[in-house]
């Protein structure tokens, strides 16, 4: 008989409710763990000392930060490996995306938005600075780690068509984001602080501006 | 069908068709944890990065023979884990991040002592870093990752009653070192 036949019934509900916490359960297991957590007292303190790994793992993995160049390398190797990427053909998806967001919903819409600028970013690799609409996207000519930039996250309520079009008035491009917490790596077209300070003013008082938080500066004289 | 609603495996049939946004869009949803998963492998960053890398570079040149009996993510922790005993297999020395040497390893002071001095979740946390590698496999890749039984078996290449006893001893050991560190949870 294996180690696992002769775990005992509290054993074996105990090994499944790592499986019952993350939802892949089902069937006879998933009926049996219930039953055990309705019918045992000892079984719900089971279960928070479950739910107290389930944290304790999720920290412990998210402690380790993945390199935040990561993405950039992987396409460089996939270049090396795929050969040079294709010129793209019509141009006209991303005005054709926006315009479908706009007619959303405004949650609904932003929630898309934010799936559409992480698929733009993705894009941007394969058409640098390639104009699809009212803004562009920070590309592969773009030096990211020279420009001046701000961390901006946006109100959950704003306007698509009012943030690109805001974009694309003022040079702003979108280099990265959002973030898990919304927020987007926005580069600043700016020669001097002064210009810096403007343009980063000028984002904070757009009604549709949530947090802006100033990043690189130009150095005036250097 | 948009970005936000496209299956990965609708994604990889696009990569298998030659599509080099589609990689990038599975790289930016499951990279992190592929990193985090080869990380904790291995024990070291550097291998991770690379081995990430790799993991997405197969995914590139393997998805014309992807069938879909599994799903994507279990799919890709397998190959990622593959190329990590392979790595570690070629390295005999492991390379140990030296903070994480010194999380593991740190013997300056007892656990009971270390355990006074940090809150119950923080001692939790050190004692999963602390488990045996086989063990700490299967707490990652069932409450970080999110697999099933069966899913854990295609990724450590190991049979469903095997998953479970893992399971069954790690949390034993942690029920353990938790208890012995003044935490009763009254299991085991």
């Amino acid at each position: 008989m294996s180690a696992a036949e002769k775990m005992s019934r509290r054993d074996e509900m105990e090994t499944l409710l790592p499986f019952y916490l993350n939802g892949s359960l089902e069937g006879a297991e998933l009926e049996a763990v219930e039953e055990w957590l309705a019918s045992d007292p000892a079984a719900l303190a089971a279960l928070g000392e479950a739910e107290a790994e389930f944290s304790g793992t999720a920290a412990a993995n998210e402690a380790i930060r993945p390199p935040a160049d990561a993405l950039s390398r992987f396409t460089k190797a996939l270049d090396a490996e795929a050969g040079p990427a294709r010129a793209p053909a019509g141009q006209s998806w991303l005005a054709k995306a926006l315009s479908r967001l706009t007619a959303m919903p405004a949650g609904v819409a932003w929630a898309a938005a934010a799936a559409l600028l992480a698929l733009v970013l993705v894009q941007s690799f394969e058409r640098p600075g390639g104009k699809g609409s009212d803004f562009e996207v920070a590309g592969a000519e773009d030096d990211l780690a020279k420009l001046p930039f701000a961390l901006v996250k946006f109100k959950p309520d704003a306007k698509m068509s009012d943030i690109a079009a805001f974009l694309g008035q003022n040079g702003l491009k979108i280099a990265s984001g959002p973030t898990a917490d919304g927020v987007f790596h926005l580069t600043i077209p700016a020669k001097s602080a002064a210009d810096y300070d403007k343009t980063v003013g000028l984002i904070a008082a757009q009604p549709f501006a949530d947090t802006v938080i100033q990043g690189r500066k130009p150095v005036d004289g250097g | 069908m948009t970005a936000a609603t496209e299956t990965d495996r609708a994604l990889v049939d696009r990569v298998a068709k030659g599509d080099r946004a589609a990689v990038r869009l599975l790289f930016m949803r499951h990279h992190a944890r592929v990193y985090r998963f080869v990380a904790r492998q291995t024990g070291s960053e550097m291998m991770a990065d690379d081995i990430a890398n790799e993991v997405f570079l197969e995914l590139w040149k393997q998805a014309p023979g992807f069938e879909g009996r599994s799903e994507v993510s279990t799919w890709l922790l397998g190959i990622a884990r593959f190329k990590a005993l392979s790595s570690l297999r070629k390295k005999k020395e492991e390379w140990i991040d030296d903070d994480d040497a010194a999380e593991i390893a740190d013997g300056a002071d007892t656990p009971e002592v270390i355990t006074m001095k940090e809150d119950k979740a923080a001692a939790l946390r050190r004692m999963i870093n602390a488990l045996p590698e086989e063990h700490r496999v299967v707490i990652d890749l069932a409450y970080y990752h999110g697999q099933s039984v069966t899913e854990i078996g295609e990724v450590l290449d190991i049979p469903v009653a095997t998953v479970k006893t893992r399971m069954f001893y790690a949390r034993k050991k942690l029920g353990e070192a938790l208890k012995a560190a003044g935490y009763d949870r009254g299991w085991p």
